[in-house]
């Protein structure tokens, strides 16, 4: 069952500039919550702190404190961390001396499974989930960079949703993609909420409008205005909130 | 369209001659060498067949006595050049050095990449550039006066005991001038050389792929072994092929710590070896008083084998490197 995350005083600095400033919030569970802002405002920022990436880059540092459901996650082992809360990230990033079949495999052996029948199993159905099966099935033993950046992209969340975690963070996952898969991508997210608690960074407003529930817009490393998606954009209670999704700036 | 006037034409000319030279003049002088070492090689190849390669003997002869004619040649009463035990010792010291090498100079690349930042990495870096610069007849004495002995004494007994698996550990373990402090020394040589080049490899990693694996839930390790190692790997490969050109070409410091055996191939892991590049080096004089002049031929012929061999090992190594490369960009697309 998935489990809600809640951010609390959240604080991330690159060096001495400090990027997110004191960002609260509850990401309900089995619900799809987007995150909106111009560039530059630390939505990224903000997710990685979610599976603890911020602090693997040298000289970066998080304050404050992240629970899913009661854990407290700044106190477990970041790789058990990222184990729980899955990553799709805004460029198609496959291991590049991979096949397809060993990209999805690797993280499904490393947690412990090396039946040979149950990881295909997995490994097809993660394909069948990111809609990339039936353009790979006959392919699953070439490179993974043999694929075009759409369909990496669909490995790297078939990759992510293969061990099973239990909450799935995605970074613009559409942005390097075509309206069709894009389109396949937005029925996966819709599909997965049942079972995961989804956190999707976007730029294009009608995808935040017709995939999240809640939506939370971020500006200047601090969150404006969180509420469910119809209110933010039909009735949004921040001036500034209004600005950005009418296009006036961003 | 107007005419191009002959004095440019003429500087034209001029200049693409000029960088032609320029541009072959390397492999010219490759050439030039090459064939010296060949010419000079040619009447020991036909004293000696292929039992240069095969033959355990290495005798000048008796070069005040009568000469010997054999095979078409002239050469010294009694001469014999098997040159095995030296190619041995070469092989055999130089892939020691890379079996100690590798596994230290990987894990200090992976340190200096991705676990040391900012002013520290710059310091580390640069005293791993400062061993690579330590000439090596330091190292030599170094190896002559630390390090013999305490294979003889510390080092060499302890390994003994694997004799008990591994014949070639056992005993005696002699002086301690011998295969395994070359090897030693020689891997002090080699791991700045892989340590450098895999730490650039390493960097180049693009992070997005590490960062693919740690956000799996990969620890470090499984990181470095499942994304960063494969991903450079034929640059690695490249990297230990360039240091093991360098160990086999390698002469003054295995001069002084071999324990100069000629005649007779290693025994063990302690045994006294010689290298070609070695007995080259320390024959060469005394060669030069064979009035039938087949002892230089034969350290020519000794010259033509370390060539191959290291011009081998080289080739190998751009051929690696520059397929990563080719890969790497064909990845970024
Ligand atoms: N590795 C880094 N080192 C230093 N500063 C960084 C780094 N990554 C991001 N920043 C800075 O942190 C701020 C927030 O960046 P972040 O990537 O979170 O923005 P974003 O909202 O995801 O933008 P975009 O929509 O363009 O992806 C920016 O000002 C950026 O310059
Ligand atoms: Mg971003």
């Amino acid at each position: 069952m998935s489990q809600p995350i809640s951010v609390h005083n959240l604080k991330a600095w690159y060096g001495t500039q400090l990027t997110l400033k004191s960002v609260d919030m509850e990401l309900p569970a089995s619900q799809v919550t987007a995150i909106i802002g111009p560039s530059g405002c630390g939505k990224s920022t903000f997710i990685r702190c979610l599976n603890r990436l911020h602090e693997t880059l040298p000289g970066a540092r998080v304050e404050g404190d992240v629970h899913l459901g009661t854990q407290d996650l700044y106190k477990v082992d970041p790789v058990d961390v990222r184990r729980m809360i899955g990553m799709v990230f805004q460029k198609p990033n496959p291991f590049p001396t991979l096949s397809i079949f060993d990209n999805i495999a690797l993280g499904l052996r490393l947690g412990g499974v090396h039946n040979r029948g149950q990881l295909r199993e997995a490994v097809e159905r993660s394909l069948q989930m990111a809609a990339l099966w039936g353009e790979v099935k006959d392919r699953l033993s070439e490179p993974a960079t043999s694929l075009s950046g759409g369909q990496q992209q669909r490995l790297c969340i078939a990759r992510a949703i293969a061990v099973q975690p239990e909450v799935l963070l995605m970074d613009e996952p559409a942005s390097a993609l075509d309206p069709v898969s894009t389109l396949r991508v937005e029925e996966l997210v819709e599909q997965l909420k049942d079972t995961y608690t989804i956190v999707i960074v976007t730029h294009n407003m009608q995808q935040a409008a017709r995939v999240a529930d809640e939506t939370a817009f971020f500006l200047n490393g601090e969150v404006v205005e969180f509420a469910d998606t119809t209110t933010i954009f039909t009735n949004p209670t921040d001036k500034r909130t209004e600005d950005y999704i009418t296009g006036r700036f961003g | 369209m107007k005419k191009v006037s002959s004095g440019i034409k003429t500087a034209d000319k001029v200049f693409h001659v000029a960088t032609g030279i320029a541009a072959s003049s390397p492999v010219l002088f490759l050439l030039a060498i090459a064939a010296v070492v060949v010419v000079q090689s040619i009447p020991s190849i036909r004293l000696m067949g292929w039992h240069f390669i095969t033959g355990i003997e290495w005798n000048v002869g008796n070069t005040y006595g009568a000469l010997m004619h054999k095979n078409g040649v002239t050469a010294a009463a009694g001469a014999s050049f098997g040159a095995l035990p030296f190619i041995i010792g070469t092989l055999a010291s130089s892939v020691i050095a890379l079996m100690i090498a590798i596994p230290v100079a990987l894990f200090t690349a992976l340190i200096l990449a991705y676990r040391l930042h900012g002013w520290v990495q710059w310091i580390v870096s640069i005293l791993v550039e400062l061993l690579a610069g330590i000439p090596s007849v330091v190292i030599g004495l170094w190896g002559m006066v630390v390090l013999a002995p305490f294979v003889a004494h510390g080092l060499g007994p302890v390994l003994t005991h694997v004799g008990v698996l591994i014949p070639y550990f056992r005993g005696p373990v002699g002086t301690g001038m011998g295969l395994l402090t070359s090897g030693i020394v020689l891997a002090v040589m080699v791991v700045p050389i892989i340590t450098a080049t895999t730490r650039d490899l390493l960097q180049q990693v693009p992070v997005l792929y590490r960062e693919g694996g740690i956000g799996l839930g990969m620890t470090t390790w499984e990181v470095v072994r499942y994304i960063a190692v494969p991903y450079i790997r034929e640059g690695f490969i490249g990297a230990i092929a360039l240091g093991w050109g360098r160990a086999m070409g390698e002469t003054m410091a295995v001069l002084m710590v071999s324990g100069n055996a000629i005649n007779f191939l290693p025994h063990n892991l302690y045994s006294p070896i010689s290298s070609m590049a070695a007995v080259i080096a320390s024959q060469l004089d005394s060669a030069m008083s064979d009035g039938s002049g087949m002892a230089v031929h034969a350290l020519s012929e000794l010259a033509l084998v370390l060539l191959g061999l290291t011009l081998l090992t080289n080739l190998l190594a751009r051929l690696l490197v520059s397929r990563t490369h080719h890969r790497r960009q064909g990845v970024r697309a």
